[in-house]
């Protein structure tokens, strides 16, 4: 059986204006998991839950074995967490925090940080009220990855970031990984940043989260099949089919489960296939979320 | 693991806030050589005593108000948070490291004040149990302070606190100066802790102690932090 970095099951959190629901979530060791949602739909809130900063009202939190919030302090040992809204001591350089993280953590690796500095071209006797966003975000994530982390929790680290900035730090992302042993949960709602790098893709709403499965198993699953339909003609309902839109003449269909025998299907029907298109991950992200709050709604 | 991440909290706090305490010391004295520079000229002596007691006010507003309420506001609190440490772990050192800080200009003027009582005679010795009760209130202020800074989370909770006490800080004086059992031996050459005296005293460390106990508790129920 596989480890698990991260084990949430059945967790919910009510608020006034909005509430997590039967949050069920596994992380298994070694693996880059994609928290992808929209604004509000609950990422940071599950984050917060798992670093133990917010307790669930109900259900099972555990992070690297240790039960959350209760255990918090032993399982922060091992985690490396950056924010969006995370911000270093304006007032003080790199080189301050650097120190300061290196006197509460032994495993805090100075060759690394150099390299690190170097990569991201920073300079430690820099004041962090002196660096752009790009700089700041790189500061506080060379602290995170030197201390060498079992499991990194990023909540939207890419966000505001140029291309080449964010290119930067996927890449130290895929270097983290190289050691087989690390986990990282890596929350955004840029699609792209989560397609590049990660494993397992989950997809939350509303608080909700509305799918999850491997990024592979999204890939090859998804389709688009855009078809031909003569008047007088009404497509089937078929299973693995989540919407339609017609539109005169021509139709696409979605596809969340595509096997050809769909294709065949409308074929019978006397439907015409254009063509059967593969989704990006974006295209399978909006999809899903528009057929998850139909479902609700209906 | 290396030590307390307490400590090193504490100690962070330390090196970020040590230019406002050097001030406030280097302001607390400058006062107290206004105060004595007169040789008893009651013009210089309310000078040098009101910029004693503002320099002690507003290092107990600062600490609070830059410490906490900033850490929180400037999103440095995440940073922090993400530390192998707990809520109440975080209130902890907050409270030694606010107290703490507070107590170096404070001992350090109170104590300095008390010996230019005791080595210039400029004014009469009896007045060292007015001057200790005085001296006591930016105490309280600072502790009111980061009480409702940690437990309200919010700039406006800690503006709010800071204007009540810094407003209250004149009238208490105005209410302590009419009570007879404390002025009657002000002018006198010794000084005489009276039942009164003991009791304002008392009244203040006790609610210092309250205070930063019930800080605690309230912070302890908390569910969520950030």
């Amino acid at each position: 059986m596989t480890d698990l970095a991260i084990e949430l099951s059945g967790v919910g959190k009510t608020y006034p204006f909005f509430s997590l629901d039967n949050i069920d979530l596994k992380v298994p060791e070694g693996q880059i998991m994609g928290l992808i949602g929209p604004n509000g739909a609950g990422k940071s809130t599950t984050i917060r839950i798992l670093m133990g900063l917010v307790h669930q009202d109900r259900g099972e939190v555990r992070v690297l074995g240790h039960h959350m919030p209760a255990e918090q302090v032993a399982a922060k040992w091992d985690i490396g967490f950056a924010s969006e809204d995370m911000r270093l001591y304006e007032s003080m350089t790199l080189g301050w925090h650097m120190s300061f993280i290196q006197s509460i953590y032994s495993s805090w690796d100075a060759a690394y940080a150099q390299l690190l500095l170097k990569r991201f071209g920073l300079r430690a006797e820099q004041k962090i009220k002196g660096l752009s966003h790009g700089q700041r975000v790189k500061a506080t994530l060379l602290l995170v990855f030197a201390r060498r982390p079992k499991l990194l929790i990023l909540d939207e680290p890419t966000t505001g970031l140029d291309p080449v900035a964010r290119h930067e730090i996927l890449r130290e992302l895929t270097n983290v990984m190289a050691d087989e042993g690390r986990s990282i949960l890596f929350s955004s709602h840029n699609t792209q940043d989560v397609e590049q790098i990660s494993d397992q893709i989950t997809f939350i709403d509303r608080g909700r989260i509305i799918d999850s499965m491997d990024k592979e198993t999204y890939l090859d699953r998804w389709r688009r099949v855009r078809l031909e339909v003569p008047f007088g003609i009404d497509l089937p309902a078929l299973p693995g089919i989540i919407g339609i839109r017609r539109d005169g003449r021509l139709a696409v269909a979605t596809a969340n489960e595509f096997v050809p025998g769909l294709a065949n299907a409308y074929e019978s029907a006397g439907a015409r296939i254009q063509c059967i298109e593969s989704m990006t991950l974006e295209e399978i992200f909006v999809a899903n979320v528009e057929h998850s709050r139909e479902e609700v709604e209906a | 693991m290396k030590g307390s991440v307490a400590g090193h909290l504490i100690l962070k706090d330390w090196q970020l806030y040590r230019m406002p305490i050097a001030l406030s010391i280097v302001g607390g004295v400058m006062s107290l050589a206004i105060f004595q520079w007169g040789g008893g000229w009651e013009g210089t002596m309310v000078v040098g005593s009101v910029w004693f007691y503002v320099a002690l006010i507003l290092v107990g507003t600062m600490l609070p108000l830059v410490g906490i309420v900033n850490e929180r506001k400037k999103q440095n609190l995440a940073f922090v948070m993400s530390l192998p440490i707990s809520p109440i772990q975080y209130t902890t050192s907050k409270l030694v490291s606010t107290v703490g800080m507070f107590l170096v200009p404070w001992l350090t003027l109170t104590i300095s004040g008390l010996m230019l009582v005791e080595a210039r005679g400029i004014v009469p010795r009896g007045s060292i149990p007015m001057m200790l009760i005085l001296d006591a209130m930016p105490f309280v202020g600072l502790c009111i302070i980061t009480g409702v800074a940690l437990v309200g989370e919010s700039e406006g909770w800690g503006i709010a606190a800071n204007v009540f006490c810094n407003s209250s800080y004149g009238l208490v004086w105005y209410f302590l100066s009419r009570v007879p059992a404390l002025m009657v031996n002000t002018k006198g050459p010794v000084p005489v802790w009276n039942s009164t005296v003991l009791s304002v005293l008392s009244a203040e460390f006790g609610s210092i102690v309250l205070i930063l106990g019930l800080t605690f508790y309230l912070q302890s129920r908390k569910r969520d932090f950030i």
